[in-house]
Formats: structure tokens, C-alpha cells, sequence
């Protein structure tokens, strides 16, 4: 076929220009491809860091957050103002951590975790059930996380002086004369000369006392001193013996100097009756189990904490004389309520002595798009509670991950865009130049009988073969980028930082880091590649076809006339 | 009725601010199998009748008709067909494209017709070029080259071979050699030939000689 070998010969025998076209489309298309797939790498990695939070199937996290502004004026009291819920917080957190007495006797060593709720308040006890009580809630669980304090070290002497009040007890007490008591009283009185009628001693305690009053008007001096002489000892002595009630003396001691010594994790406590949704789910479980339905002993760790500590499934944690089985590792997602150690809600509840204790509420929506109505209706019910999207809690990530994320989703679009762009122009330039150079062999063809039609079907073939050829070296060059990039990429880390620093002066440091590494990937999708490849295809076509139709419409007289 | 009937033609160019009157009333009649030489000086209108003729290009005004048939107001498409099956060109410059060889491109005219590669081989053994026909041109000589031309215009047995010059980029002896093998071969292809050229030697060869002068016929010439 003619034209197929006139189109063969004019891509082999003008080398120098197909090479250069050929180079320029590669280029632009492998960078089309690089990027992009890098970019789709950076987007992968975010997505796989936050992937187990659309994992846990929650839609929304509620939490009750303390009003920080006006804690500024400090710890001392009088900068609290109204903050009710900060004060309650407060003491949650310091009670615990100054009541060291309760760890042993001073001098002996002592390891115990403290369990802190850190900045977020707990909810009222039906705060879930209210919640799931509204329109577009599918689903409610309550979970709880807690900042531990492991502590280790010798228990301080803590020794205080009290000094109290005098106090003055009134005691008041009906005495009453047992029957041989009053018969050795007659007995007695008789012997002075005082005689007084059995009869009307039948009153008991009423007789003695209507004799006693009696005496003093009746008896006289002389026998006053009878009577006093005649009372029984019981009652010459008045003896009384009280107990006051039990009372508890408090005092804010400074913490004295110790060799404790602190690390700070944080725990949350799952229902583990509903393992597809709370702080942690069975789909983030990377090895071992998720925790049992009886909720018994059983602990889950985060993998990097497990790392840290030596921790493997079967392995023993002891938290305050109760001992837990690791049961399984969990990859937990960054944000949000992730914890080092999970434990189920009930045992995490009486280790922190608040049983019914819960600090966050996890939401499902009935769908995605009743999201926001609920966010509404939670604030509506509470003011005061933290309503945080999947979406809100994925945006607290930050590091070099999303920066990079970031930076590919700006800087690398616009990169795949000006890529995208100087290919399609490359192509688009380097056609309508080879064109523009043949006007006088395209007028030729037209003198020796060619139509417009055969001779634009004769420079867009070119075009298409170049493009083809030439998108098909691009996405070689592109995918052995991409490929480098999978072998030798950077490992780009996330972290995540929840709660403040060092709330209100504590000395504690209430806030949770979460980090998370994922190794950087350049996957190349198909899409990209037709992206690429269809770019330099329709860049070459289009500039080709157009100088083509250019040439090939001028009268052959005026296209013969041009210089070459 | 002659084979072109040409009357009152004319044609302007606009070249910047100056208007260029490149024909200006020229009247004409060529019969078939005539070999015509159009004679003059460079500038004198030449190469702008001969491309009114061959259909690369349309007057002004004026009338031209190519057998009948009106060639000022021909659609571009049948005034394709007319060079592809009608007319053979061939150009001072040889024109062939660089890419394709001899045979080839004797080819590129051919193949729109249906024409097979073995008739163009059999055109290049008619101008003597069998054993160059996988050459490209940039191999060949100017005389060479120049007969692949003419094989290419003769190879679909066209009513007119119109050659601009054909001996314009070639050596005396060589041109002579070219004219002759035109005229030799248009008298075997029964085809009218009409050659432009300013060398009055080699137009003095032609049975007919028409001058040309500022876009104007000149007194014709005695045979």
C-alpha cells in the first residue's frame, strides 16, 4: 500500500525530526505518568493513614471539650470563673495524682497506672441513649479514653501536721436506778431515820425523780446529806462514754521529692459488644483477635506501642494487680480517639474507678449525607460537646505526609497540568513545524492530483504513528520512573496531636501523639497512562490535522510558491 | 473546438501595497497534441497562465476552458481530478518528494488512480531510470531528477503535460536531452505539451511559439 509506505518513509527517513518528536512527546507523557502516579502514591499513603477511621464504620465523635479560654487565669482558683465543667475536670485529674498515701507505706517501692480523662469531660449517663434517639442515627456505643500514667518508684513519707479545733460534745442521758439499787437506797435512808412508802416507788426512774425534787423541799438539810450519803455509786460518779463520728481530715500537701518515675499512654476502653464500630474495630486488628464478647481480661495494643514496649499476643500486662492478656495488635487510625491500649470498657472502668464512665460517644449516621443534620442535632442536645467527622479528625493530621500530600495535591496537579500541558504542546508544536516545512511537498501532491482530504489523511496518519510511538515510549519511561520511585521512595511519617500540652498547669502532659509511618509508592493507574498516551496522541493529531488542512487548503499555485 | 480556449485573462496579485498585474488580457487557443513553448522573460506572466491552465490556480477574469469545460468556475474537487487524470506537471524544481525514491515517487501520482507500482517502474524505464528507481532524489542529479518528473507526469497518460521551466535548474546539454525526451514521449502518449521557458534555443525546437511580455501575448512568432 502506497500511502502506508510513504508514511513509514517519511517517520524513517526524516530521523533526526522523529527522534525529536518522539523524545519531546516520551518526555512529556513520562512526566504526565510520573507524576501523576506519584501523586497518586502521596494521595494512597494519606488514604492509608486514615483508612481505618472510615474503617471504624463511625461517622462522628462526640466529645465534651472544656472551655480552655478561661482557664488562663491559672490553677489557683479564682481564674476558674464559671468554668464548672473545668473544676470537675481538674479534680478528676489532680485527686488522683496527689493521693499517693493510698500506694503502700512510704519507703517501699511501688509501680501503679493512674488513669487520667485528660481534656475531655465525661457524659452524662444518658447522653448516649438520647443521642440515639435522634433522626439519622443508626447506631450509638460509648468508649472511653483515658491518659495513664505509669508510675514506679519509692512511695514518699508524707507527713503532716493537723491541728484542730477544741470542740465541746453535750451529752444528754436519762439515768435510771436499777430495782436493787433502789432497794438498797430505802434500806439505806431508813437507817438514817427517813422512812418512805414502797408503794409509791412503783414509778421507777419518775418516782426517784419526783423524790429527788421532793427531797429538796421535804427532807431538809440533814436529809440532804442522807440522801447523798444513800445514792447508789452509779450515780454518786456520772460516767458517760461517746464516740465521735468517724471523720477524714484532707490537706493539699506539696508532692514531695521521689524517684517516680512517669510514662505517660494513653488507653481507651472499647465495647467490645459492638466490634465494628468504637475507638478501635476488628478491622484494624493486624494479628491476634479483637477482643472477646465477655469482655474479660483481655487487652488490645497499637502496634507501635507494642513495639516500644516488647509487646507480642499472649503477652502480660499488669495494670494495678490485674493482669491482661494481649489478645491481638491493632493498626488504630491517626486522630480521634486512638489509643495505645485498648481494654474492654468495663474493665477499663473499674481500673479507673468511675464505673459508667464514658468520654466518648461514637455516632453512625444512617447515611453519609444525614452526617451534618446530626453533627446539628448532637450540639443542639449538648452545646458543650465536640462533634468531630471522619472528615474534621482527618484534617487534624499533619505531618510530612499530608504536607507532601498537600503539596502533590497543589503543586503536584499543577505540575501534572503544566506536564499534561507541555506535552500536548510539544506534540502540538513539533507537528505544526513539520508541517509547516512541507507546505511545498503538501502543495506538490495537491498539483499532482491529491484532494485536500487524502492529503490531511496523509499528515494526521503521521501524526497518529508518531503519537502512538511516542506515548507508548512515554509511558515505558513513565512506569520505570514510577518504578524507582517504589524502589527506593522516601518513608514519609504522619503524626497526630489531640488535647493540649500541658492543661491547665497539671505538669501532666494531657495531649496524645499518634505517628504513623507508610512507605512512599508510585502506583500507575491505567487512567494515567491513557491520560499520558491520549494527551500526546491528541496533541500530535489535532496540530497535525490542523497544519495539515492549513496547507492543503491553499490553492496548490500559493502552496508551490512557498519557499521550503 | 480547441482543446483550451482562453480569452480575456487576467490576473492580479496584491504584493503589499503594490498591485501586480501578472496577466492582463491574454487570449489563447492550444489544440490537442500541439507542443506549445511559452516564450519570455522572468516576470513576464508565465508560470500564472501555465498554473491557470493546469488547474493549480484561477484568474482574476477572463474565461478558460479546458475541453469544454469551464476550469474558472470548477469546484476545487473536480478540478482535482482534472490534474490527478488530466494534467502532468512538471516543475523547474523537480519538485519530487524527498522522502519517497524514484519509483515511489512516480507512485505518489499514480496511486490515487489505482495505479500499481509496476507501471511506475515501466515509467522509469521509459526515461531511462530502471535500475535508479530505489533511489532517493537527494542521490540523483538534476537531469535525473527531473526525468523521474516526467515520468511521474506522464505515467497516467494525461492530456497535457505542462512543464514551468523544466531545464531552468539544468545544464544546456542536459535541458536539450529533457526537452527532447518531453516532446519525444508526449508525441507516444498523445499527450499536448506546453513548456515554459525563457531559453529561446530550446523554444525555437517547438512547432508553436507564443511570447509573452508583462502579463501580455506578444506578436506569435514565425514556426
Amino acid at each position: 500500500m502506497f500511502y502506508v509506505r510513504y508514511l513509514r518513509n517519511e517517520l524513517l527517513r526524516r530521523r533526526t525530526r522523529t527522534i525529536v518528536t518522539l523524545v519531546g512527546l516520551g518526555v512529556g507523557v513520562a512526566l504526565v505518568v510520573a507524576i501523576s502516579s506519584l501523586s497518586n502514591g502521596l494521595d494512597r499513603a494519606q488514604h492509608k493513614t486514615l483508612d481505618p477511621l472510615a474503617g471504624i464504620g463511625t461517622d462522628l465523635t462526640v466529645t465534651l471539650q472544656p472551655q480552655q479560654s478561661q482557664s488562663t487565669g491559672g490553677f489557683g482558683g479564682g481564674g476558674f470563673g464559671g468554668g464548672g465543667a473545668n473544676r470537675d475536670l481538674l479534680q478528676a485529674n489532680r485527686s488522683v495524682i496527689t493521693d499517693l498515701s493510698k500506694l503502700g507505706k512510704p519507703g517501699t517501692h511501688f509501680v501503679h497506672d493512674f488513669f487520667l480523662p485528660g481534656t475531655q469531660l465525661t457524659f452524662q449517663q444518658n447522653t448516649a441513649s438520647r443521642i440515639a434517639k435522634l433522626d439519622g442515627v443508626s447506631q450509638v456505643t460509648t468508649g472511653l479514653t483515658l491518659l495513664a500514667e505509669h508510675q514506679s518508684g519509692i512511695v514518699p513519707k508524707i507527713v503532716a501536721t493537723l491541728k484542730t479545733q477544741a470542740k465541746t460534745y453535750t451529752v444528754t442521758k436519762r439515768v435510771r436506778p436499777s430495782a436493787a439499787d433502789f432497794a438498797q437506797m430505802q434500806a439505806c435512808l431508813q437507817k438514817q431515820g427517813i422512812t418512805i412508802n414502797p408503794g409509791g416507788g412503783n414509778g421507777g426512774g419518775g418516782g426517784f425523780g419526783g423524790g429527788s425534787r421532793g427531797g429538796r423541799g421535804g427532807f431538809g438539810r440533814g436529809n440532804r446529806a442522807a440522801f447523798q450519803k444513800c445514792l447508789p455509786k452509779s450515780l454518786q460518779q456520772f460516767r458517760a462514754r461517746f464516740t465521735a463520728p468517724s471523720q477524714t481530715l484532707k490537706q493539699v500537701l506539696n508532692p514531695p521529692q521521689t524517684n517516680i518515675k512517669t510514662t505517660a499512654y494513653t488507653i481507651g476502653g472499647v465495647d467490645q459488644t459492638h466490634p465494628t464500630m468504637g475507638v478501635v474495630t476488628t478491622a484494624q486488628v493486624t494479628k491476634g483477635r479483637f477482643l472477646g464478647p465477655a469482655g474479660g481480661h483481655e487487652a488490645l495494643v497499637a502496634t507501635s506501642y507494642a513495639a516500644k514496649n516488647t509487646l507480642k499476643v499472649g503477652s502480660k500486662l499488669d495494670l494495678n494487680g490485674t493482669s491482661f492478656t494481649v489478645v491481638g495488635l491493632v493498626s488504630p487510625p491517626l486522630g480521634g480517639q486512638s489509643a495505645d491500649v485498648y481494654l474492654p470498657l468495663k474493665q477499663l472502668q473499674t481500673l479507673a474507678n468511675e464505673p459508667n464512665l464514658a468520654n466518648v460517644i461514637l455516632v453512625h449516621a444512617t447515611s453519609s449525607s444525614q452526617v451534618a443534620q446530626v453533627k446539628s442535632e448532637i450540639q443542639q442536645l449538648d452545646p458543650q460537646a465536640d462533634v468531630a467527622s471522619s472528615k474534621d479528625v482527618a484534617d487534624q493530621i499533619s505531618g510530612s505526609l499530608v504536607s507532601a500530600s498537600n503539596l502533590s495535591h497543589d503543586l503536584g496537579l499543577a505540575l501534572s497540568v503544566i506536564a499534561a500541558v507541555a506535552a500536548f504542546l510539544l506534540a502540538a508544536l513539533l507537528a505544526l513545524s513539520s508541517v509547516g516545512k512541507r507546505v511545498r511537498e503538501l502543495g506538490t501532491l495537491k498539483a499532482l492530483g491529491w484532494t485536500q482530504r487524502m492529503v490531511v489523511r496523509q499528515v494526521a496518519g503521521e501524526s497518529l504513528a508518531t503519537g502512538i510511538i511516542g506515548g507508548i515510549f512515554g509511558i515505558a519511561l513513565g512506569v520505570v520512573i514510577a518504578l524507582l520511585v517504589d524502589a527506593f521512595g522516601p518513608t514519609l511519617e504522619a503524626s497526630s496531636t489531640t488535647g493540649t500540652s500541658n492543661a491547665f498547669g497539671l505538669g501532666v502532659s494531657t495531649a496524645r501523639t499518634a505517628t504513623k509511618a507508610v512507605s512512599l509508592t508510585a502506583p500507575v493507574g491505567i487512567t494515567v497512562l491513557a491520560i499520558g498516551f491520549g494527551l500526546a496522541l491528541l496533541g500530535g493529531l489535532i496540530a497535525g490535522t490542523a497544519g495539515a488542512l492549513r496547507a492543503a487548503r491553499l490553492r496548490p499555485a500559493d502552496a508551490l510558491r512557498q519557499v521550503e | 473546438m480547441a482543446l483550451y480556449e482562453v480569452s480575456g485573462l487576467a490576473k492580479v496579485f496584491q504584493r503589499g501595497p503594490t498591485v501586480v498585474r501578472a496577466l492582463d488580457g491574454v487570449d489563447l487557443q492550444i489544440d490537442a497534441g500541439e507542443f506549445v513553448a511559452l516564450e519570455g522573460p522572468s516576470g513576464s506572466g508565465k508560470t500564472t497562465l501555465l498554473q491557470i491552465l493546469g488547474g493549480l490556480d484561477r484568474p482574476s477574469a477572463g474565461t478558460v476552458t479546458f475541453d469544454g469545460r469551464d476550469l474558472v468556475g470548477m469546484p476545487d474537487r473536480q478540478l482535482a481530478e482534472l490534474r490527478l487524470r488530466s494534467f502532468g506537471y512538471v516543475f523547474q524544481q523537480f519538485n519530487l518528494i524527498p522522502t519517497l525514491t524514484a519509483v515511489e515517487n512516480v507512485e505518489a501520482k499514480l496511486a490515487p488512480v489505482g495505479g500499481t507500482r509496476e507501471r511506475a517502474l515501466e515509467m522509469l524505464a521509459e526515461v531511462g531510470l530502471a535500475e535508479r528507481a530505489d533511489h532517493l532524489p537527494s542521490h540523483m542529479s538534476g537531469g535525473e531528477q527531473q526525468r523521474v518528473a516526467i515520468a511521474r507526469a506522464l505515467s497516467v497518460e494525461p492530456r497535457v503535460v505542462i512543464a514551468d521551466e523544466p531545464t531552468g535548474n539544468l545544464d544546456s546539454a542536459t535541458g536539450g536531452e529533457i526537452i527532447a525526451l518531453l516532446a519525444n514521449l508526449a508525441a507516444e502518449h498523445g499527450s499536448t505539451v506546453i513548456v515554459a521557458t525563457h531559453d529561446a534555443s530550446l523554444a525555437s525546437r517547438a512547432p508553436r511559439r507564443v511570447r509573452m511580455r508583462d502579463g501580455k501575448l506578444a506578436a506569435l512568432a514565425a514556426a
